[in-house]
């Protein structure tokens, strides 16, 4: 495996970049559109999309995060609040509909177009990653990974009982009077709770007919579209004065402080920019599982994302991409349907579903220990820097945009 | 917080009974954790490392301890003197095997990766969690199975103006003194002790002064897996009910317990188990138990924004 | 103790005084590492702290760099009080520092961390890091080439620029640990032991160097220094520490003469 990854270092990386993005590209008309391939195609896109969100905050900036099912939480709710039959009672019990067509126009509720929806999103998920960040910053270590999990797991507990928290009799007393902003209705929630919110509108996009759940080519598309988006923030901020600033904090905080690095500031752009990438992610994933439901947001989903980030190699972008894919499929491909048929095949009278965990364990394991660095390592930033000034100054910083793996 | 509601009780009723028996369920099941918060404290204090899988050796500990009533035939019509032998015999048992799978996930998982980048042993430690999880659900299935009430958990044992201590009370903090006391005494005057404090402090000093660290760091783990499997026997016996999912709440709770207490602070872990211990049963007897783990987690993050080293943690001089 | 420079006539100007610490404290728990200490470093002066190990001098240090917040006193920087101003923003006021025990940034090469020491004079935030526009680009170039030229100027070979800072030598660790506090184009320069591991003929280069940093750059200097060659040959002042009080303070000659410092020095048999 090793001797494949040198090879593959010595090649042009512009070139296998290139060469991916074509292969994520084409590979759909491949498939049957319908098919289960591609629903755990664009799942993985998703959770590509996540773990880049994660590896701002864990790989770039060094803070250990065990909470960030908080944004995906966050960003689904987005979706559901504002792109569902769930505030029925909102205007009036007209329901408010901006830029959305099809049968979402016509139905009660707050209907939002997807792509206001996504912007909502990362707004409210940044607001969300600085209020976590907040009072980490004063912590050193591992205590930042415990109050990452704790407000991940208040975030999860508000979400399943969020049914019980009323929210329409305020919000209509207070900023439903203002203009512009519509009532909820009294018996308005936070959340559906353990029902959870649903179905969620689908995708709809400009000139284009709403997605449809049959349908999963264009979803493929939305979500690779989001993958190449947050590639390109994550390879522009790691190769810039911010980039740089995370990894010396990274490295040795106190040094870090002393050439001036402010603290805060630079850590709250990691959170706020994780959170961002998470929500955009949430808000997707509640459209495309047509649901947002408490169930969802447990602690296991961080440790899921935080397990791609370390697989693939802490704060390396391109092993980040395929340690996502990689444990997307472990999950949803490789123990479900094909482990599981494996003592069929062989004869044996053993139900593999019984240890789908197990083997996710032992993989964990095994990948860790032959290869503790990750898949695809971080390397040493001199190369990088390379692209940015050396040689060919004229051109400085234009050419390593994709070109480089983390 | 248990002011607030003694505050409240004492203008409702003129009575403390009903915070005192929060109060001292709390105490009885902030024990529990504080034994596992035992076992993250010593092990983080000694590798950095928290220990994932630690909730799933406590889990495994109940298990033991609940087959070992079977292998030692105790069941209600035991004989109590017979009962405390064979209880006192399951404590070892259980505490023995938690301490050695516990020294083995060492050996596998953490040790090949002690020059590793700092996160990879915290993922071969989620990958032991899920595995033992999963023997958990292999063992006894995947739903709650209920331990025989050997001690009459619920019985009355006195009373002391009007708080009621129970049988499991009884156990839980009789077990628990001596294991603390035990281990405090242990770490500050055994060989073994000093070596892990001088381990904890600075592991290349310590290997120069002649201390062999990985057998240092085997025996904090050893140690950590044993406290879990007494934790294990009690919380079978207390609750009378146990199941896989056990460990990986009691982990997340003893995890926080030890965070609150100072990590790598023994007296902050048991301190931070009994907070905690506490605060859950006034927030399930008054609040609602779906609210508890909201108001834990809140409490830790008021407490981290005040004492960003935990209660009991110190400011430190840092190099430079 | 002596008086503090407040007491004194007429009070100077601000400008010459670019940095003083009046009644500085620091208490860790019932540990005081640095007792009602005042200091002042006037404009363009190279002034040595000295004192036994554990007498306070580098806790001193992280005092003035906003580092750690002092138990009482204060510190002025120019007219500012900057006695609760971050790390950040006291290097954003041209206050630079080294540290005793080397801290480059391990996995970054020498350049990049002269860079870093570059950050507080820098402008791109994450809008400008993420769409580069042309002014980000430029200002990448000139921190690029700006690292190199401190580089080149503490004497670090050409051929090293881009090599990880721990494959360097311990010498050269050091040079590209000034560079990085140059890069911050600061008015106050604080070396935390400069010369530390450096045998003889290394150290009287430094020392020079140390000349040299003054004359080229016209900046202030404040050193800890062990070496007393070194301290003698190049401060104007020497300001002696023990037990975390301040026990003389003078030009260099008449300090080694103290009994008092002698005492602090042979009382515990360290060679001074």
């Amino acid at each position: 495996m090793s001797s494949v990854l040198e090879r593959a270092r010595r090649i042009d990386q512009r070139f296998l970049v290139a060469a991916a993005i074509l292969f994520a590209v084409l590979l759909p008309f491949f498939f049957d559109s319908g098919s289960p391939f591609m629903d755990d195609a664009v799942l993985a896109l998703a959770y590509v999309v996540m773990a880049l969100g994660l590896n701002v905050i864990v790989g770039f900036a060094g803070l250990l995060d065990l909470g960030y099912v908080a944004f995906f939480a966050i960003g689904a709710f987005t979706m559901g609040w504002l792109g569902s039959t769930f505030y029925s009672e909102s205007n009036g019990g007209d329901g408010i509909h901006i830029l959305v067509t099809g049968a979402a126009s016509n139905l009660p509720g707050i209907h939002i177009n997807f792509l206001l929806v996504l912007v909502a999103a990362v707004v409210f998920t940044t607001i969300a990653g600085v209020i976590i960040g907040l009072p980490t910053l004063r912590l050193r270590g591992d205590y930042i990974a415990i109050v990452t999990l704790a407000f991940g797991e208040i975030i999860g507990q508000v979400a399943a009982n969020g049914d019980q928290i009323k929210i329409g009799p305020i919000w209509d007393a207070t900023l439903g009077k203002l203009p512009l902003i519509p009532d909820l209705g009294s018996s308005a929630t936070l959340t559906r709770g353990k029902l959870g919110i649903s179905p969620v509108d689908k995708i709809d996009l400009p000139f284009m007919d709403p997605f449809t759940s049959l349908n999963s080519r264009p979803w493929y598309f939305v979500a690779l579209g989001l993958v190449l988006l947050v590639l390109f923030v994550n390879v522009r901020l790691r190769d810039s004065r911010l980039g740089r600033a995370w990894l010396a904090l990274r490295e040795d905080e106190v040094a870090a402080i002393s050439m001036g690095i402010p603290t805060v500031k630079t850590k709250l752009m990691a959170y706020g920019t994780g959170a961002a990438l998470g929500g955009m992610s949430g808000a997707f994933l509640g459209s495309f599982l047509n649901t947002v439901n408490a169930s969802q947001f447990e602690f296991l989903f961080s440790i899921f994302i935080l397990a791609m980030v370390i697989l693939g190699g802490l704060g390396s972008v391109w092993g980040v991409v395929i340690g996502a894919i990689l444990l997307s499929y472990v999950n949803s491909w490789l123990i479900p349907d094909v482990l599981n048929g494996l003592p069929g095949q062989l004869g044996l009278d053993f139900d593999l579903t019984q240890v789908s965990f197990a083997i996710f364990g032992f993989i964990l394991v095994i990948v860790m220990i032959l290869r503790p660095e990750g898949l695809i390592p971080e390397r040493s930033r001199k190369q990088e820097m390379h692209g940015i000034g050396a040689g060919d100054t004229a051109g400085a910083g234009t050419d390593v945009e994709l070109g480089e793996a983390g | 917080m248990p002011v607030a509601f003694a505050i409240h009780d004492l203008s409702a009723d003129g009575s403390l009974v009903r915070i005192g028996n929060n109060l001292k369920d709390g105490i009885s099941n902030g024990a529990i954790w504080a034994l596992v918060a035992l076992g993250y404290t010593m092990v983080y204090g000694i590798v950095e490392l928290i220990n994932f899988a630690h909730g799933e050796v406590f889990m495994i500990g109940s298990f033991i301890a609940f087959a070992a009533f079977g292998w030692l035939g105790l069941d209600l019509t035991t004989a109590i003197p017979l009962l405390i032998l064979g209880l006192a015999l399951t404590l070892l048992i259980s505490a023995i095997a938690s301490g050695a799978l516990n020294g083995m996930i060492e050996k596998v998982g953490y040790r090949p990766l002690r020059d590793a980048p700092k996160l990879a042993p915290l993922i071969t430690a989620v990958g032991f969690s899920f595995i033992l999880q999963n023997v958990g659900v292999l063992w006894l299935g995947g739903s709650q199975v209920s331990v025989p009430d050997l001690i009459g958990s619920q019985n009355l044992l006195f009373e002391v103006g009007g708080i009621d201590i129970t049988n499991g009370d009884a156990l839980s903090i009789l077990t628990t003194i001596p294991l603390v006391l035990g281990l405090t005494l242990f770490i500050d005057r055994a060989r073994m002790g000093k070596a892990m404090r001088a381990t904890a402090q600075d592991p290349d000093a310590a290997r120069l002064m002649g201390i062999d660290v990985d057998k240092t760091i085997s025996a904090t783990f050893l140690i950590g897996g044993v406290m879990a499997g007494a934790a294990g026997l009690i919380y079978a016996l207390y609750q009378t009910t146990i199941w896989f999912h056990q460990g990986f709440e009691a982990g997340l709770i003893a995890f926080t317990a030890a965070v609150m207490g100072g990590i790598g602070n023994l007296r902050g872990a048991v301190v931070g188990g009994l907070i905690i211990g506490c605060i859950q049963q006034i927030s399930d007897n008054r609040i609602g138990p779906e609210w508890t783990p909201v108001i834990v987690f809140a409490f830790l993050v008021l407490v981290m924004l005040v004492r960003p080293r935990g209660l009991l943690g110190e400011e430190t001089r840092q190099a430079g | 103790m002596s008086a503090g420079p407040e007491k004194a006539a007429a009070p100077k100007p601000a400008p010459e005084v670019p940095i003083r610490a009046e009644g500085l404290t620091k208490k860790f728990g019932g540990l005081t590492a640095v007792s009602d200490v005042d200091l002042e470093l006037r404009a363009g002066e190279i002034a040595a702290i000295i004192g036994p190990n554990g007498a306070g001098k580098t806790t001193f240090f992280n005092m003035l760099t906003g580092l750690y917040r002092p138990t009482s006193g204060r510190i002025r920087r120019g007219q500012r009080d900057i006695t609760r101003a971050r790390p950040d923003q006291i290097t954003a006021l041209g206050v630079a520092r080294t540290f005793q025990n080397i801290r480059l940034f391990p996995t970054m090469t020498a350049r990049q961390n002269v860079m870093i020491g570059r950050h507080s004079r820098m402008r791109a935030g994450i809008f400008g890091s993420i769409f580069r526009p042309p002014w980000v680009r430029n200002e990448e170039r000139e921190v690029w080439e700006r690292a190199a030229e401190e580089l080149r100027f503490v004497g670090l070979k050409p051929e090293l620029l881009d090599r990880p800072s721990t494959a360097l030598s311990y010498g050269d660790q050091r040079r590209v640990e000034i560079a990085r506090a140059l890069a911050s184009d600061p008015e106050i320069l604080l070396l935390d032991e400069p010369t530390a591991g450096m045998d003889p003929r290394e150290s009287g280069e430094l020392a020079d160097f140390v000349l040299r940093i003054r004359e080229e750059r016209k900046l202030s200097i404040l050193l800890i220094e062990h070496d007393m060659k070194v301290v003698m040959g190049i401060s104007d002042r020497v300001t002696v520490l023990d037990h975390g009080e301040l026990i003389a303070e003078g030009d260099p000659a008449a300090v080694r003469e103290d009994p008092k410092v002698i005492e602090a020095y042979l009382g515990r048999g360290a060679t001074a």
